[in-house]
């Protein structure tokens, strides 16, 4: 009776977790296979195609909407990850007397819906009479990103074994020597995984950068959202494929820098 | 003097603290803080139509209690409750899976859960519309197995809102119960059931109690962004009836402009997370403190 | 010589006095080690002296130089750490050649030096591995060779056997042995282990909160403890506490409230004269009683206790008795190369006399330092058991 039971328990882990996988697959799938399909509207198979590649390729927009896109997750990547590295480091001081203050400004905007970040900035900048556009959406791409830097860097420290720096100390190494070849060596997978984060979340993000963009400066996601609204979708399936291959790209990338750093290790 | 030895090793040491969290501290004061600031003052003045007029008005506050505004209030709610539920009881069992899974297998699962997630929402949900419209997939498979004669109109409802939801945020769902599931020490189970209980009674009293924590993050993570939610609803939804994320974006994208109001229901939303984060914490507390008996 | 001189030494955490009044001289080429309960000091006295931590009050010295602020990089003094902290993004090449990386020498010298300490830890054939491809043993080797390299005038070993298991941690206790007789420095040794402490050490200081209770060569502490802790702490004993009702020529009677009544003790073996009416602490270690069913005949009842067998514990080498004598519990240890009087072996609840020799006995003076809370008495004023309290 009760090993069947265990059976049972786990069989219906096993279907759940199943079911997800092609609830969660099925959708993207489709889009793959539909970036080849020869129709200019949602419908039923009408043949196999290439033609919304070529024009994907041939369109100034979306090219001019990838740079955008790649500059600023590029800048807010490297801004995000710099102030995340130094105020890790500031946090490791356990009795810093801002820390609490530092960390409360830190965790909240992770527990506050997005939209209320792009409201605020762009009254921010309308306030101010800044035009909007590309300095803007940096800003607001660096502001959100910080939060996630510093909890990834930061807890990548908590688990640092403060006895190497005190063991290269006492084999005479000074303190930029420790950091520069003890600590920061070793603090360089929670940095890489930060600024990974960081990237992702800068090419993904449509709502902050919605209300922060001026006209005239589109990221992708932005480009796509009008596409979609305009109802001229043909060229947003392939693009979504290949978007879909560069995240699985960077995934292999990741794994593939994640594995080199361990065997570094 | 070896008391300001170390008083002046600590001063330094605080020092630089301060300087190494300096940037972030000014970064996030100017534009995190600050613009909520703003937003306050702003929800106090008169819109005009692309700007505000500097003049004192509570017109705002006013209309979302007496204009109908709190009916977005009240869906985003809805659907994001009925999100956080279907999410936690298809999550559960997947993160049980997973924890309970081979060492090597787990790794694999993991990144399997976390592909779509990195994939671009927009794309996601796009997906979706591909699948569920008029003449998309689901339709045309359904009718092609003679289920349905007529084409199932899910597309602009409330479904399809709660089915992408759903899609986007399970793996914040999926991903904390399963770190907590991964860190139970499975002999509890065996021990519980050596004691008499059966599979479902052990799983109550023992799995369900310490998977607590994993229940209480996964339900915030899907909760506060499926509550803010404005691309979603507005890709799939109905457009009818909107949600607080497609009225606020509205009254700022759309002309006239209504500033006042959508930073009095940026405030509102605010507001609401915060009764929320603070309701979850006193429940957290006293489950804590049940707990240390 | 002396090598490593602490004065006066004091630490403060906030208002947890963790070492207090410290005075120590450790002499050049010695293996010294601070011994005592987690919690006693040792471990930041250590690191005062690495410099690691800093001295709230007293000071220093190396030789005669005063290295109380000097950082940690400015001493010459290496530390093998409990967990080792090998580097983990270097291999054991690099690791042992850390120091002499700094110093910026020549690289060929480097190449010879890390060789020759390689040798010195017989690890020569691994230096390529990385830190996680190695045992608990070799990580030790090699933390050992990456501190000898500096040449450094002074060792540090904090708990270095911990976290081996017994068998490879008595292999390593001889193996640093001799190292230490092979690079001739002063080695300092910070363990909890009263077995490890007092093999390895020429001498060896007794640490509880925060004090140093006794100093000297194992041999001396455990024969001559100072002090019902150091009595405790190293070896097992059995403490005797009783009034001294008369003195005798040679013996005295003592009188132990509601215990065991009246025992005559020989006071030769004492360093001091006690004097009547005061009340004293007697230890006497377990493998110095001699434990029989028949009275000795030639001892005149002096040093010697009627008792009943309540325990037995057959420990392989030798048995362990515990035997009632009045209200106090004695422990017995007995080498099976004993002879029985009626050859039968001894049996619970048997009749038993227990007797010894007339310096086996040793007074135990009152230490100022110990507190009297952490033992625990029963009603008639006899130390049942000693609390070992850590704080922190």
């Amino acid at each position: 009776m009760k090993p069947s039971r265990a059976k049972l328990f786990k069989g219906l882990n096993l279907t759940a977790f199943s079911l997800v996988m092609v609830f969660l697959y099925i959708p993207i799938l489709i889009l793959i296979v539909y970036s080849f399909n020869d129709s200019r509207i949602i419908s039923g198979w009408q043949g196999f195609t290439l033609k919304y590649y070529a024009q994907l390729f041939s369109n100034p927009t979306i090219g001019e909407a990838f740079r955008n896109t790649m500059l600023i997750a590029g800048l807010s990547t490297l801004i995000s990850t710099s102030l995340g590295i130094m105020a890790a480091l500031g946090l490791e001081n356990k009795r810093f007397k801002a820390r609490g203050g530092l960390l409360a400004l830190i965790y909240t905007p992770l527990v506050i819906p997005d939209i209320l970040m792009g409201v605020s900035l762009a009254l921010l900048f309308n306030f101010t009479r800044v035009n909007t556009g590309m300095v803007t959406v940096l800003i607001a791409h660096v502001t959100f990103c910080i939060s996630y830097t510093v909890i990834v860097i930061q807890s990548r420290l908590e688990g640092f074994d403060y006895s190497l720096v005190e063991a290269a100390a006492d084999l005479g190494a000074r303190p930029h020597y420790i950091f520069w070849r003890i600590k920061f060596p070793l603090m360089l997978p929670g940095i890489i995984a930060a600024a990974l984060l960081a990237f992702t979340l800068s090419i993904d993000d449509f709502i902050i950068t919605f209300f922060t963009s001026g006209r005239g400066f589109d990221t992708l996601p932005i480009y796509v959202e009008g596409t979609i609204r305009r109802g001229t979708i043909t060229t947003i399936n392939a693009l979504s494929t290949l978007m879909i291959g560069f995240t699985l790209f960077l995934v292999v990338i990741t794994k593939r820098i994640r594995k080199i750093l361990i065997s570094a290790l | 003097m070896p008391q300001s030895r170390e008083a002046l090793q600590e001063k330094r040491k605080n020092l630089s603290s301060w300087l190494l969290s300096l940037p972030t501290m000014i970064w996030l004061a100017c534009f995190f803080l600050v613009p909520y600031l703003i937003v306050v003052f702003y929800s106090f003045l008169t819109p005009d139509i692309y700007d505000v007029k500097f003049e004192v008005s509570l017109e705002a506050y006013r209309q979302i209690f007496t204009d109908g505004y709190l009916q977005p209030f009240f869906l985003s709610f809805k659907l994001a409750i009925y999100t956080v539920l279907i999410c936690l009881l298809l999550g559960f069992p997947v993160a049980y899976y997973m924890a309970r899974a081979s060492e090597k297998l787990k790794n694999t699962l993991l990144i399997l859960i976390i592909i779509p997630f990195w994939t671009n929402l927009i794309i996601r949900i796009f997906s979706w519309r591909i699948f569920l419209s008029y003449s998309g997939v689901l339709n045309e498979a359904l009718i092609g197995l003679g289920m349905i004669s007529q084409p199932l109109e899910i597309m602009r409802t409330n479904l399809a809102v709660i089915l992408v939801m759903v899609y986007v945020y399970l793996p914040y769902m999926i991903l904390p119960l399963y770190s907590v599931l991964e860190k139970l020490d499975f002999t509890l189970l065996n021990a519980a059931m050596d004691l008499g209980a059966n599979e479902v009674k052990a799983f109550f009293r023992v799995t369900l109690p310490l998977a607590v924590e994993g229940i209480f993050a996964g339900t915030l993570l899907v909760f506060i962004p499926a509550l803010g939610a404005y691309l979603i609803p507005q890709l799939v939804g109905n457009q009818r009836s909107l949600y607080v994320g497609q009225v606020i974006t509205y009254k700022v994208k759309n002309i006239p402009r209504n500033w006042p109001m959508a930073s009095a229901l940026s405030l509102t939303l605010l507001l609401m997370v915060a009764i929320l984060l603070l309701i979850m914490y006193a429940i957290y507390r006293r489950h804590l403190a049940r707990r240390h008996y | 010589m002396e090598d490593i001189i602490l004065q006066n030494i004091s630490k403060d955490f906030g208002a947890f006095r963790a070492v207090n009044e410290v005075n120590l001289t450790i002499k050049s080429g010695e293996l010294f080690s601070f011994l005592g309960p987690s919690g006693c000091g040792k471990t930041t006295l250590l690191r005062m002296i690495a410099g690691f931590e800093t001295p709230s009050e007293g000071s220093i010295y190396l030789g005669n130089q005063d290295i109380s602020d000097l950082p940690p990089y400015k001493r010459e003094v290496n530390t093998i750490f409990q967990n080792y902290s090998l580097f983990p993004h270097m291999n054991l090449f690099d690791n042992v050649a850390f120091g002499l990386k700094i110093k910026k020498r020549p690289k060929a010298e480097i190449k010879d030096r890390v060789q020759e300490m390689l040798k010195l830890v017989k690890m020569e054939d691994q230096a390529a591995k990385h830190p996680d491809q190695i045992s608990g043993g070799q990580k030790q080797r090699i933390a050992i060779a990456r501190a000898l390299i500096n040449n450094p005038r002074v060792l540090l070993l904090d708990e270095p056997l911990a976290a081996l298991d017994l068998k490879l941690r008595q292999h390593m206790l001889i193996e640093l042995m001799d190292i230490h007789d092979a690079v001739g420095i002063t080695f300092i040794y910070v363990t909890h282990d009263q077995g490890e402490a007092m093999s390895i050490s020429d001498r060896l200081a007794v640490m509880n909160q925060g004090r140093v209770v006794q100093e000297g060569p194992p041999d001396d502490i455990y024969e001559r403890p100072s002090s019902i802790f150091s009595a405790y702490f190293i070896g097992e004993t059995n403490l005797i506490t009783g009034d001294v009702h008369k003195v005798y020529d040679d013996y005295l009677e003592l009188h132990c409230p509601d215990g065991t009544g009246k025992i005559l003790v020989l006071d030769s073996s004492f360093h001091k004269p006690v004097a009547e009416q005061s009340r004293i602490t007697l230890s006497l270690r377990p493998e110095k009683i001699a434990i029989s069913r028949h009275k000795p005949r030639h001892q005149d009842d002096i040093n010697m206790l009627k008792g009943q067998i309540e325990d037995i514990l057959y420990l392989g080498s030798h048995t362990q008795y515990i035997v009632r004598v009045g209200k106090l519990k004695f422990r017995v240890f007995s080498q099976h190369k004993r002879v029985y009087f009626d050859d039968k072996a001894l049996d619970w609840e048997d009749d038993v006399w227990l007797f010894w020799h007339d310096t086996d006995t040793w007074l135990i003076e009152d230490n100022p330092f110990e507190v009297l809370a952490d033992a625990e008495l029963d009603d008639s004023g006899n130390l049942k058991r000693y609390v070992k309290r850590s704080k922190i």
